[in-house]
């Protein structure tokens, strides 16, 4: 089996199991096992709002465009939920990012947000801040932290591309007594994350978040795609495995 | 309310267009007419990022400029990056107008300022980054000893002492050659494994116009 036939294999899985799941999971919903991260998610938005504090969201170097384009989105799904409970106090997040393309993606986000909470008063297209990229991303992690400690954050919610820059912005996390659930697809990110954050969100558990926040059938039809095609790698292997013992 | 969902519409149908027919041409033999029209729609992005850059800059403009305006926490921190917003691009426009003179004639100033300022911190903030790092370590295990907190710890210290050139240290470089060789090579491969299917499961979602991130 070649790269393309693989692909269009992987798609028409997913495909086909996700509908499967959607009209599954359309009457009855789904009881989804828990991932700890996003049971904090929406209390660190409600706490955020109750307390009259600000929440920095970040998407790293993830860049409509590129290999994290899909990272970038799935990131901006979930902040556009998060930001619609945040979107009734005046004090709005912030969104740091070092990928010009995905600005417009996060402002946009933002946006969508207030506007569902009828709250476009308080919505500023500076809300979404972007800092230019080094090559290994630290200035940007140097700025971002700085950017929300004067904004005096309450957590960092960091989603998306992040390698070793992420440890910049855990340790100015520690240092101001703010909270961080992190997340990367890059393994070096996904690392630091594991040692720095309060909260993790491993490999593919940034791209089910809709359907952990509020989530609609397709989305839970997603997840039942996503065990599947775990499953049916985990099989691959071991079946490869055995053919190559024997 | 009906322009909203006309516009929503026709928003979905173009981007189910498009990246049915960037997959198809990415799929498909070079030179052939689906590849070429995916090759013209990736050069697009090229354009787009051009201006991109633009907007960016206009946004840290922005940015800095309204917390120097409201007198924010930090808001020295705003000048400078506004100063030296405009010395870099005062300094590229004198690059590319070739004004330098006598020693410097010739010269390009701008990668030397790039090269003095922003490689060096940038470098300097790699070297802090093992201190935090081994700091991560030890407070992980102050936070709440589990299992895993144990593994992480036990292999950054096995790892990191494999690195220190000792005589006798064979045995631990060899522990340290098999612990990246092996699980660690195993656990990046299970992350990137995972971040593939939710690529796909997302990509799907697109494909099948339910992302709402260019809907109202």
């Amino acid at each position: 089996m070649n790269n393309t036939e693989l692909t269009l294999s992987l798609l028409v899985i997913a495909f086909v199991f996700t509908l499967i799941g959607a009209l599954l999971t359309r009457r009855e919903g789904l009881t989804l096992r828990v991932i700890p991260a996003y049971v904090v998610l929406p209390e660190s938005a409600s706490d955020a709002v109750e307390s009259d504090n600000r929440i920095h969201f970040s998407m790293g170097s993830s860049g409509l465009g590129q290999a994290s384009t899909i990272s970038a989105l799935a990131a901006a799904e979930i902040m556009y939920r998060l930001v619609q409970r945040l979107a009734v106090s005046p004090r709005s997040p912030l969104i740091t990012l070092s990928d010009p393309l995905t600005l417009p993606l996060a402002q946009d986000t933002l946006r969508r947000a207030y506007e569902y909470r009828q709250n476009l008063d308080y919505y500023h297209s500076r809300a979404a801040a972007w800092l230019p990229q080094g090559s290994r991303s630290l200035a940007f992690a140097a700025g971002a932290a700085s950017l929300s400690a004067d904004i005096d954050a309450n957590s960092h919610v960091l989603l998306g591309r992040f390698g070793i820059e992420m440890a910049i912005i855990g340790e100015s996390a520690t240092r101001h007594d703010q909270a961080l659930i992190g997340h990367s697809d890059l393994p070096e990110g996904q690392a630091i994350a594991f040692a720095q954050a309060n909260q993790v969100l491993f490999g593919e558990e940034l791209y089910v978040g809709p359907a952990y926040l509020g989530g609609r059938p397709l989305e839970w039809g997603g997840v039942i795609a996503l065990d599947v095609m775990r499953w049916l790698i985990i099989l691959g292997i071991l079946l490869t495995a055995l053919q190559a013992a024997v | 309310m009906r322009r909203h969902r006309l516009i929503n519409f026709l928003a979905t149908a173009l981007v189910m267009s498009i990246g049915l027919a960037t997959l198809i041409g990415l799929m498909s033999s070079e030179g052939s007419t689906p590849a070429s029209v995916a090759d013209f729609l990736l050069q697009l992005i090229m354009v787009i990022a051009a201006v991109a850059v633009l907007i960016g800059v206009l946004n840290l403009m922005g940015v800095h400029w309204g917390r120097m305006a409201r007198g924010e926490h930090g808001w020295p921190y705003s000048l400078v990056a506004l100063v030296s917003l405009a010395a870099v691009i005062a300094l590229r426009v004198l690059d590319r107008m070739e004004i330098w003179s006598g020693e410097l004639e010739g010269e390009q100033l701008s990668p030397r300022v790039f090269e003095a300022v922003q490689v060096s911190l940038e470098s300097a903030l790699a070297a802090l980054l093992v201190f935090f790092l081994v700091f991560a370590a030890y407070r992980l295990m102050r936070r709440r000893v589990t299992p895993w907190n144990l593994l992480f710890s036990a292999v950054v210290v096995i790892v990191l002492l494999g690195w220190i050139p000792l005589d006798n240290g064979d045995a631990l470089r060899d522990v340290r050659d098999w612990l990246v060789r092996v699980p660690v090579s195993a656990g990046t491969r299970g992350i990137l494994i995972g971040v593939g299917l939710g690529t796909v499961i997302v990509g799907v979602r697109v494909l099948m116009g339910q992302d709402r991130s260019y809907r109202d």
